[in-house]
């Protein structure tokens, strides 16, 4: 597995990249080297994680928010006594 | 502390909490149809993504005919992560385009437009133009074969437009023809006056839904409806598709960069199969509906007319639709707003399998 990942993950894409883009002499608009592009992959997956991660917090936070406002206690109280 | 210093220094100055209050106090209707709602937040995050993007581009990029084109290549191959930003630049624009498009159709289909939101609409409408100049001034800044011709075709058609249509060609191109001028001049465009024109248009939008609040469908307008408040809740909802979206933007970026063709050569003839954005694909297949000559007169000037005449007819059907102005039901805009739709969606699916 970790060989997959090391070696032959960045291979496999960067043979299928690399063909796609030097088939018709085209300028290249993604990085070539196997080391950028296995960088490059890992960081979107990560970016992913991060996403879905920020999603799960931001969804707890608002639950919990809806929670305080079903049981009506986030309302200010206009009766409730002052402390000087 | 240094938090709680700054907190109490800006509320020794400006009432904070008084801000708050009016944030909690908008409500956001809550219905079957209320994703449209975000449909418009997510327009603003591509707008803004769109621009943080262009400025980061704009420290590389030279708007000169000699060097315009290899700027860019600089950005793709020597800059550090240009090409992502240029990705990110060029995949924003499309979703930005895709997404006023949703909203625009979906304003329509529920007709939001009507009174008293008829300005919300007009300004709405002027941001899709301006959307769409955007994003051709962007795609002749690439000054590749392809950008050049599409200019070349898009600014011709202009000109087939009766009486005003010369001028109109004349001032896009800066001259008779595609030139360096028109790279000066749609970069002019582009990084100056439409940004300004839309940050405008989009303040003004924004100001009107705020006086206004959020439009209710008319079907659902007198049932009984629950409402959440904007903020936290809507904008917690908001925060949440704004990040899908950006994940998709860069995904998109990073699996289908978009490539760069040979440098534009004007005396060469156009490459071919080209074809424009896909946002004018429905006007390129409406013009080859036309023959030639009509009764003696040019079809392509006739045909750019009718098109001219079916926008503007768009433009102006908050005003037209006197049912929906009533608060009634008006099924006859729903279904011109179903023909614009399908007409739109066909002749674009036609222009990119054609």
């Amino acid at each position: 597995m970790k060989y997959f990942i090391k070696i032959l993950f960045p291979l496999f894409t960067i043979l299928v990249f690399s063909s796609m883009a030097w088939a018709e002499e085209k300028i290249p608009v993604f990085p070539t080297t196997p080391i950028d592009v296995y960088t490059i992959y890992t960081s979107l997956a990560v970016f992913w994680l991060a996403i879905i991660g920020l999603i799960v917090v931001i969804k707890m936070k608002l639950n919990e928010i809806e929670r305080i406002q079903k049981l009506g206690i986030d309302r200010e109280d206009n009766k409730a006594p002052l402390l000087d | 502390m240094i938090w709680l210093k700054c907190k109490n220094w800006i509320e020794e100055r400006y009432d904070i909490a008084e801000l708050k209050k009016l944030a909690k106090s908008k409500l956001v209707p809550q219905h079957c149809y209320d994703f449209l709602y975000y449909t418009g937040g997510i327009t603003l995050f591509l707008f803004i993504l769109q621009f943080i993007t262009g400025m980061l581009l704009a420290f590389y990029y030279i708007p000169h005919v000699d060097f315009a084109y290899e700027s860019i290549i600089d950005i793709v191959t020597k800059i550090n992560i240009g090409w992502f930003f240029r990705a990110v630049h060029h995949w924003g624009a499309q979703l930005c385009i895709v997404f006023v498009f949703i909203h625009l159709f979906g304003t329509l289909l529920t007709k939001s437009y009507r009174k008293p939101r008829e300005f919300i609409w007009v300004t709405g409408f002027v941001l899709l133009v301006i959307s769409i100049f955007f994003g051709l001034s962007g795609y002749l800044m690439l000054w590749d074969e392809r950008a050049f011709a599409a200019v070349r075709v898009a600014t011709g058609g202009a000109g087939n437009l009766p009486v005003v249509g010369n001028f109109i060609k004349i001032f896009l191109r800066g001259g008779t023809d595609v030139t360096g001028d028109t790279l000066i001049r749609f970069y002019a465009f582009h990084v100056a006056i439409l940004p300004v024109l839309s940050l405008l248009l989009i303040g003004l939008h924004l100001l009107f839904v705020q006086y206004h609040g959020m439009s209710i469908p008319v079907s659902i307008e007198k049932k009984e409806h629950k409402e959440e408040p904007f903020f936290p809740n809507v904008f917690y909802k908001d925060m949440m598709i704004w990040l899908v979206v950006l994940g998709v933007v860069v995904t998109l970026a990073i699996l289908l960069p978009p490539e760069i063709g040979l440098k534009a050569n004007p005396l060469a003839p156009p490459p071919e199969g080209i074809k424009p954005e896909w946002y004018f694909l429905f006007m390129l297949e409406t013009l080859k509906l036309f023959p030639g000559t009509i009764y003696g007169f040019n079809g392509e000037t006739i045909a750019i007319v009718c098109v001219s005449i079916g926008i503007f007819f768009f433009f102006l059907i908050p005003f037209i639709d006197r049912k929906s102005m009533r608060g009634e039901k008006s099924p006859i805009f729903t279904v011109i707003a179903i023909v614009f739709l399908l007409y739109f969606i066909t002749m674009t699916l036609v222009g990119f399998l054609s």
